[in-house]
């Protein structure tokens, strides 16, 4: 019973810890991770060879998507519903300057990764392989973005 | 990352100001409990203006709630 109460006591301390948009950039990577993970990887192991339009490909697109959309919005929804004062606090100078640290990191990844598949690999690669690479560098540029702002909230930023 | 090299006396001062928690404090000042917590734990320096509210609101002036810390080798040098 003591450790029951001692693991609730830790868990909601926790909770209180972070604030809204550490949470949502948690939740952010977490959805990513276990929707688009699973289908790049899967595309990686094993391409898609037949020609485009693939219905198959598409709708294990699609199915990855919706999955990523219903997770975040879920995911959101749960927040604002558990801690409501937490989300409907405006973000602050810190938030403010861990997003500008997160969105300056991600950007020169997007950027390295429209050059490689608007500029490079139109000469050499068509079709699926094209948008997969297109796909997996906005992922890439996102994990970036959730992922430098939840270690600058655990780890601190000094703006 | 290497905890902030400037010092603070806000948890101590927020506790001679009647006990006010994080939540009042940042209140007070506009930003979030979290926010507040991470300026405590050093995890975050404030800005100019932040600094100036929490001092005022704590009623000290702002060299009372925050101190510069000096790196140990400028120190040893400057000795």
């Amino acid at each position: 019973m003591l450790i029951m109460i001692n693991i609730m006591k830790t868990k909601q301390n926790i909770e209180s810890l972070l604030s809204h948009r550490e949470k949502v950039a948690w939740l952010s990577l977490a959805t990513l991770a276990v929707t688009f993970g699973p289908y790049l990887i899967a595309m990686a192991a094993n391409p898609p060879s037949r020609p485009l339009p693939d219905l198959r490909t598409m709708s294990f697109f699609a199915s990855a998507a919706v999955a990523h959309l219903v997770l975040l919005g879920g995911g959101h929804l749960w927040l604002r519903m558990r801690f409501p004062a937490d989300a409907r606090a405006p973000a602050d100078e810190r938030d403010r300057a861990i997003t500008l640290r997160a969105l300056g990191a991600a950007y020169y990844v997007l950027i390295v990764g429209m050059i490689v598949v608007g500029c490079v690999m139109p000469f050499n690669s068509a079709g699926w392989k094209l948008i997969n690479t297109a796909v997996a560098m906005i992922v890439l540029a996102q994990l970036v973005h959730y992922g430098v702002a939840a270690w600058s909230y655990r780890r601190g930023w000094h703006g | 990352m290497a905890k902030s090299r400037i010092a603070n006396q806000i948890r101590t001062l927020r506790f001679l100001n009647g006990e006010m928690t994080q939540a009042q404090l940042g209140e007070r000042i506009g930003v979030t409990r979290q926010t507040i917590a991470a300026i405590e734990a050093r995890k975050y320096s404030p800005s100019l203006e932040a600094a100036f509210r929490i001092a005022e609101v704590l009623g000290k002036r702002l060299d009372e709630v925050f101190q510069w810390e000096p790196a140990a080798n400028q120190h040893e040098s400057c000795e």
